[in-house]
Order: C-alpha cells, then structure tokens, then sequence
C-alpha cells in the first residue's frame, strides 16, 4: 500500500482495500467529464420543467382562471424539486447516477467504495449552492484542485467521490496489435515462448495513459527487445527490394514494432486460443 | 498454474458472476433470492483471490482491469446501505429531530439571536418608520401588501380563491424552503453565507411587519391574524436551517479533536437531518399559509390556532423524544 501514496499524487486513480483483503483501483472523474454529465442533466432537467409547465397549464385552462393558478402552483412546486432533489433522488434510488453521470460513465461513491445512500446523496447536492459561488463552480473547482481524490465541498462533507466507470476496450492490447504480423515460428530458432512478466511489461510500456514520445518509447524498448532477440534466437532479415514487412521500411522504431510483433504473437494469440 | 490454464478454469465462474451481478441490479432488493446472493458472495470471494493471484503474480494489465472492474462493481453490489424507510423517517420526524435540535442547541442558539435580534429592531423600527420598509421591499409590492391585508377578504365560496391558494402554497414551498436550504448548504462556507441570509431575512421580514402594524386598525389585526399561526412553524424552522448551517460552519472552523476531514463527515450527516426536518415544517408552513392562514373566519379563532400552534412547536422541539435513562447510561446515550 506504500505504492498507493505515491499513486495518489500522480494520478487520478484511487486504491480501496476490501474486507476480503484485495485491493482495487477506481479512477476518479475530473471537472470536464463532470461538467459534461451536468450539462446534461441541465438539459434534462430544463426540457422536463418546459413540458411540466405547458402540459400544466393547458391542464388548468380547462379550470378557467383558477384552474390556472392551481396548476402554476404546482409546477412551482416541480421547479422547486428539480432544484433541490433532482441530483439526490436520482443518485440516491439509481446507485450514484444521474442520468447525466449514466451517459457520462460516471458514478457517486462513498469514499470507502460503497454506494451512497438517499442522504448522502441529498447532503451532496444541497451543497450545490456553496460549491457554485461566486459563479460558475468556483470554489467547487478550488476544492478539486486541493483535493486528490477531487472532491468539491459537498462530496467533503459527505465523505463522496465521483469515479470514471468508461471502461477500456477489453481483450489483452486491443488495438495496439491490430495491423501487427505474428512472428513465425521459423523466424526463431531458439526457444518460442516469452514469460508473462514481459509480456505485461510490453502492454505497460504502451499503455495509453502513459504519455511518451515515440523516440522515448524506442529508446526505452530497445533493451528489452535486443534481450528478446537473443532469446527468440530472432535477426532481423536483410532489407531487401520487396520486402514483405512493412515495418522494415520504418527504421526509425524497429524495436518497439518488433516489440509488438511479440505482444501480437504470444498474448493476443495465446489468449484467443486459450478462450475458445 | 500458468496463465492460459487460469483463465480457461475461472472464465466460466467469471461470466456466471457477471450475468448474475446483471440479473440482481436490474431488480430492486426485496425480490433478490437468498439461493442468488449466497452464490454472489461465494463468486465474488473467489474472484476477489483471482485478482490478488493476478496481481502478484503480474499476469498483465488487462486481465488486472477486467478482474478489477469485476470486483469493483461486486463490492458496489454487496456493500451496501440498508434503504431509507417512510416508517424511519417518520420516527426521526417525531423522536429524532427534536433531540438532534436540543443536542445542538449552541448553534440553535446563535440562529436564534442573528434572527430574532434584526427581527425585533426591524419591526420596532418600521413601526415607527414605515416609509423605510421600501428599502427591503419595494414600493409595488409593499402596496400590494397594504392592500391585500386592508381589503375585504375572499369567502369561501369565491371561484378565485382555491386558484390563488394553490399558487401561494407552491410559492412558499419554492421560496421558503429554498432560503432554508441555502442558510444551510452555505453553511459549508465558514457560515458567512448562513449569518447573511438569517440576518437579511430577520431584517426585512421585521420592516415589513412593522410598517403593517403601523397603519393599525384592521390592517394590523388582519396581518397579524394572518401571520400567527403558520409564523410558528415557518420562523423557527428559518432558525433550524441556520442551526444546521452553524453545525457546519462549526465543523469546518472548530474540527476539535478530530482532523478536519474527519470532522466534517461527522458533523456533515446530522446538520442535513436538521435542514431536512427544517424543509418538513416549511411543507407544513406552506400549507398552513396557503390553505388555512387566509380562511375568511374571524380573527379571534386564527389567534387561538396560532396561539396553539406556538405551543405544539414548542412543546414539540423542547420535549419529543426524551429518555428516561439511568445516569450511567446517559453518557452512552449521548456519544451515540
């Protein structure tokens, strides 16, 4: 758990101990993907107050004047529930999600992991009001920024977090392989198999969050790859006039192409056959 | 056990999870079977010691996340809450509230006096200088006031008077409850914002009363008559959301022992039941302002009603919900 300190402070993710003594990650939502489940939810909430009103009142006119009035009553009283209780019924009765968090992959939490509860969800939003000050999320922006688990004030007080629930595309290295030629196993005349390890320190060195150059990323793979050359018992063949991998053209990222060529070849093989 | 081995022996539990996590959040709890859950618990005890297998053994970051996502949204299904009941909040309505309130009488205490002190200045002022009431209220509306409480008031039998009714009761839930509400989220900001709103209110609401009890004759008994009996429930639950405000503010400023973040998820809880049970009798006030305060009967009965009401208030948040209890017990008591 020292890792998770250090996590803490670089990124966004969280760790969370289970009583069955695992740990597991979340990754915490920032302040755009939680603007855009708010203007979501500001649109939602804006149209169903529109069609509240006009279905209202043409409901009232049939009453005359006073049915009028009656109804403007009531739609008060929607105005007045949408204001204060739309984040909290719908984050306390769905699990943390309004249905702008639910198009936005994101969910409420308590910090521990838990779901929230009609209460705390209730107690998060009212707060609402502090957060917005002076305009537009200020001090709710502040306290994200001073919080590493971004919390705005109301999430503070009731002990929430907001998490990305957008799930990577599945698969071992989806993508990453994807126009990528398995090596044969005449190109090796040594052994044919890499560890595991490896093959999970190659899919590290191109996780996507991890931000590199390509040049930085060759030049950190370069020492893996000649180990694995020599492993493999594999040379790269003479560039000759017509050569049927294309990767040879480009020189420049040799071993992070052979890199993942092994990825390709004894992960994303290996699993799909281990599947069936 | 090597990787490929692993995955072909656990998928299948692996999938039986996921399908039956699906079959359970699509239904609400009282129609989840124990048969289901008792096998949720044991696919998920498995799965949680799949993940650990993976990680230490660094089988690769994909299988880590989607063994990982697993376990989180099992956790998120099996970690819950109890709901909240209609039954339990009605008990803390009658039990609960008031003894929250009296527990937290310092804060109550300090609400009272930011609003009562520019309440009563207020009025002593307006009735001596009703021309100042335009300040806080406007001249239009202040007119409208006039003349809403000097008119003949509506019979019973008036077409316009259910309609108007209405819209005032929605009204007041909208704006009443509302300025609760903020006196207590912008507690949250050291309870500047709270002192702010219970003294803006104290101060306007005070002018405009005098400057109606300065014209006198059935202007005055008309108001007052008007205001007595859902004031009761409306002026002191104005008070109660400051108190919660103040708890706020108390566990930002004053976190005592604990550390700060501690403190405001302790305090953060029973300062909301208090807003809450606030924005219950604001419910309640509304519809006494809407449907029973503008009754055309007269005056005498409304002073009784209001007289009565003051009363239950009192009686209500000085004395529900008390225990008799041994002396050795009350030190539980009062921790929890």
């Amino acid at each position: 758990m020292s890792q998770s300190v250090s996590r803490h402070l670089i990124d966004t993710r969280v760790v969370i101990e289970t009583p069955e003594g695992v740990d597991f990650r979340f990754r915490i939502a920032g302040p755009g993907q939680r603007l855009w489940a708010w203007s979501i939810d500001s649109l939602i909430k804006a149209g169903a107050l529109a069609i509240l009103w006009i279905l209202l009142l043409m409901l009232g006119a049939i009453g005359g004047e006073a049915g009028i009035q009656a109804m403007a009553g009531v739609a008060t009283i929607g105005v007045f529930v949408s204001n204060w209780f739309y984040g909290s019924l719908f984050e306390g009765l769905m699990n943390g999600q309004t249905p702008g968090k639910r198009a936005a992959g994101l969910r409420v939490l308590r910090t521990n992991g838990t779901p929230i509860d009609l209460l705390t969800a209730t107690g998060r939003n009212f707060l609402r009001v502090a957060d917005a000050l002076p305009l537009g999320y200020t001090v709710g922006l502040i306290t994200m920024l001073l919080t590493p688990k971004l919390q705005r004030l109301g999430d503070l007080f009731f002990d929430t977090m907001v998490v990305s629930e957008q799930r990577s595309p599945t698969g071992r290295a989806a993508g990453l392989t994807k126009n990528i030629e398995p090596l044969a196993r005449s190109e090796c005349p040594r052994k044919f198999s890499v560890p595991e390890r490896t093959l999970a320190t190659i899919e590290r060195l191109f996780d996507p969050e991890r931000i590199m150059s390509e040049g930085r990323r060759e030049e950190i793979a370069r020492p893996l790859s000649e180990a694995l050359r020599s492993r493999l018992g594999w040379s790269e063949p003479w560039k000759t006039e017509g050569n049927q991998y294309e990767f040879f053209q480009q020189q420049g990222y040799r071993h992070t192409q052979f890199l993942l060529r092994v990825l390709k070849t004894f992960a994303v093989e290996a699993e799909t056959g281990g599947q069936r | 056990m090597n990787r490929e081995r692993f995955i072909r022996d656990r998928r299948a539990d692996w999938g039986r999870f996921e399908q039956l996590l699906g079959t359970l959040q699509s239904l609400p709890e009282r129609q989840w079977r124990a048969v289901q859950v008792a096998e949720l618990a044991r696919l998920y005890r498995s799965i949680c010691y799949d993940l650990s297998l993976v990680q230490s053994r660094e089988w690769g970051s994909r299988l880590e996340d989607y063994l990982n996502d697993l376990v989180a949204s099992g956790h998120n299904c099996l970690y819950r809450t109890p709901p909240t009941s209609l039954a339990a909040a009605l008990e803390f309505i009658a039990i609960g509230f008031p003894r929250l309130l009296r527990q937290r009488w310092r804060a109550f205490a300090l609400a009272t006096a930011l609003f009562l002190v520019p309440f009563l200045v207020g009025t002593a002022v307006g009735v001596m200088r009703p021309d100042l009431a335009v300040l806080v209220a406007g001249e239009e509306e202040l007119q409208q006031a006039t003349d809403s409480y000097s008119r003949e008031l509506y019979t019973a039998t008036d077409e316009r008077y259910t309609g108007e009714r209405s819209f005032m009761f929605g009204f007041y839930v909208n704006n009443n409850t509302g300025i609760a509400f903020q006196a207590f989220s912008l507690g949250a900001l050291a309870g500047i914002g709270t002192c702010y709103v219970l003294l803006s209110n104290g101060i306007s609401i005070g002018l405009v009363q005098g400057a109606m009890l300065s014209k006198g004759g059935a202007t005055a008994v008309n108001f007052t008559s008007f205001v007595i009996t859902h004031g009761s429930l409306e002026l002191t639950a104005i008070v109660i959301s400051g108190a919660a405000g103040f708890v706020l503010a108390q566990s930002l400023l004053l976190p005592g022992e604990r550390t700060r973040m501690e403190s405001l998820r302790h305090h953060g809880r029973e300062s909301l039941q208090l807003a809450l049970g606030a924005g219950v009798m604001l419910f309640g006030a509304a519809l006494l302002e809407g449907y029973f305060s503008p009754l055309p009967i007269a005056p005498a009965i409304k002073y009784v009603a209001g007289g009565l009401a003051w009363l239950l208030v009192g009686l209500w948040l000085g004395l529900a919900g008390r225990e008799r209890v041994v002396v050795a017990d009350s030190a539980v008591g009062a921790e929890s």
